[in-house]
């Protein structure tokens, strides 16, 4: 069965690649960064370095999965790897 | 009805990653559809 090639906003597959959104600024902050989402006019804070640095690793890496191993280990891999779904519905992040 | 008066509190606070449980604690989103100039 083919896979629809069109942007499933909100679906997330952590074994695809990932990206900041283009239309996305993120910006430093102290707790971590703040995404703000030119499109849908959405800001988001990120509160966590650790998360903020998975999202910038996110399309260089073969998938969301191993952004999110290359960041943080055992347990918390869950935890990274639900907020990015969380990123995802809110369209920070899309499907490379 | 509209108070009329923009009011941008994140109230986000510095948070230690060691605490942090569950993925609502990292991400935080805030609609400021209708503020203008805010960003």
């Amino acid at each position: 069965m083919s896979r629809s090639t069109e942007r499933q906003v909100g679906e997330f597959d952590p074994s695809r690649q990932w990206r900041l959104d283009p239309q996305v600024a993120l910006r430093d902050e102290e707790f971590g960064a703040l995404a703000y989402h030119y499109g849908t006019r959405r800001l988001v804070f990120l509160k966590s370095r650790d998360l903020v640095e998975i999202v910038r690793k996110l399309a260089t890496a073969p998938s969301a999965t191993d952004a999110v191993a290359a960041v943080v280990s055992g347990e918390q891999q869950a935890t990274y790897e639900a907020a990015l779904s969380r990123l995802a519905i809110s369209e920070i992040i899309s499907a490379a | 009805m509209s108070e009329g008066t923009t009011k941008v509190a994140p109230a986000v606070e510095a948070t230690n990653d060691d605490a942090l449980s569950t993925d609502e604690l990292l991400v935080e989103e805030v609609s400021i559809d209708g503020m203008c100039g805010v960003y």
